[in-house]
């Protein structure tokens, strides 16, 4: 099996990129979305969004994108259910009656064949605001499993919660300043 | 450092007159956990997470020093993917049926202007104990309802082969990093 994973890669390697304009599909496999809070100036919690999908256009050579990415909130996992449940309450997400998020980037900023942003609209709670996501990193492969175009990245941004009107516990038990993590790749169709 | 610190403590700089004593903090389960992440394919970070992590931290400011022993139960792996979760259990990567859990032991305490810089002690994986610095990104200390809790984020790196952890090298990085979160109750 590594052997196999070892010729292939090598044969993608020297297979020339070919992102011209297409279509790809969010990997859930390799897509992480989640969040870093610092708790009572202590330490920082995390986490994250466990079922999330979304579709990406994307062309290197026109150097445009349109990324759409919907995020169910219920699977929020932060590894404690007590905080999970509080998270899911009205204090904070209310999920019962604002079940999915959605982010929306339709400008995306190249540095000659790299994605460096991505900006567009974050809908959270049923507000909408506009939110860019900056890459700390991005690539594209030829993945020799899926014997398909694979483009993703590292992506970050800091949000000010009270902007969607995620108040509570404002500012002593966790500031307004939320970081937003996407580790993302996604399939060429 | 030692008359510095006294000095402080005699101008009632040094906050509440008990931290220039050793003092025991027991780990907070809900606020103690490690996030792994690792490079995939030179493109994206894949991550996960371990715990809460278990364990009790001796620290003593005015002199310098601490002691921690940590318990990482990586058996419980939780990447949101179930089938993420089961390979990285398997024997080549984190080997949990006969490695269900994971030890940080260190007794060496790095101070830098009265605050906690760095801690360097040894990580056991898979039964192999390598030396590991985790270096403190943010610490301090609260009082919660008259007790002292202190914590903080901590940030080290691994290369997973060097504890036998080796399937899919080197497409998927040999370096991981490792961010923790702790927050210790005062005994």
């Amino acid at each position: 099996m590594n052997r196999l994973i070892t010729a292939a890669a090598c044969a993608a390697a020297l297979t020339a990129a070919h992102a011209d304009g297409g279509s790809y599909a969010i990997d859930p496999t390799h897509t992480f979305v989640s969040f870093e809070v610092m708790h009572r100036g202590t330490s920082t919690h995390r986490a994250r969004f466990d079922r999330k999908e979304g579709t990406v256009q994307f062309d290197r050579r026109a150097r445009s994108g349109r990324v759409e990415i919907s995020i169910d909130m219920n699977s929020i996992n932060s590894g404690v259910p007590a905080f999970d449940s509080h998270l899911r309450s009205k204090d904070l997400l209310d999920v019962a009656a604002h079940p999915t998020a959605r982010f929306v980037g339709d400008r995306f900023t190249f540095v000659e064949d790299s994605v460096t942003e991505v900006a567009g609209t974050l809908t959270l709670l049923g507000k909408s605001h506009p939110v860019t996501l900056k890459a700390t990193r991005f690539n594209c492969y030829d993945n020799p499993i899926f014997r398909r175009e694979v483009c993703g990245g590292d992506f970050e941004t800091v949000i000010q919660r009270s902007q969607w009107g995620v108040n509570h516990g404002l500012p002593g038990i966790a500031p307004d300043q939320v970081r937003l993590v996407v580790q993302v790749e996604a399939i060429r169709q | 450092m030692k008359s510095a610190a006294c000095l402080l403590a005699a101008l009632g700089l040094w906050g509440s007159g008990s931290w220039a004593q050793p003092a025991t903090y027991v780990l907070e389960p809900g606020h103690s956990f490690v996030h792994f992440e690792v490079l995939h394919f030179g493109t994206s970070t894949s991550s996960g997470r371990f715990g809460p992590i278990a364990g009790e931290v001796t620290l003593d400011r005015a002199a310098g020093r601490g002691e921690v022993s940590l318990r990482v139960p990586t058996a419980g792996v939780d990447t949101g993917l179930p089938v993420f979760n089961a390979r990285l259990r398997q024997a080549d990567l984190l080997a949990s049926a006969e490695y269900p859990e994971a030890y940080f032991v260190a007794r060496n305490f790095r101070f830098q202007g009265g605050q906690l810089a760095e801690v360097r002690g040894e990580f056991t994986l898979r039964g192999v104990g390598q030396p590991l610095s985790l270096f403190a990104r943010h610490f301090a200390c609260r009082l919660d309802e008259g007790v002292e809790v202190c914590g903080g984020d901590f940030e080290g790196e691994v290369l997973r082969s060097d504890f036998g952890a080796t399937y899919l090298l080197p497409f998927v990085a040999d370096r991981v990093r490792l961010r923790v979160q702790v927050e210790g109750r005062r005994k």
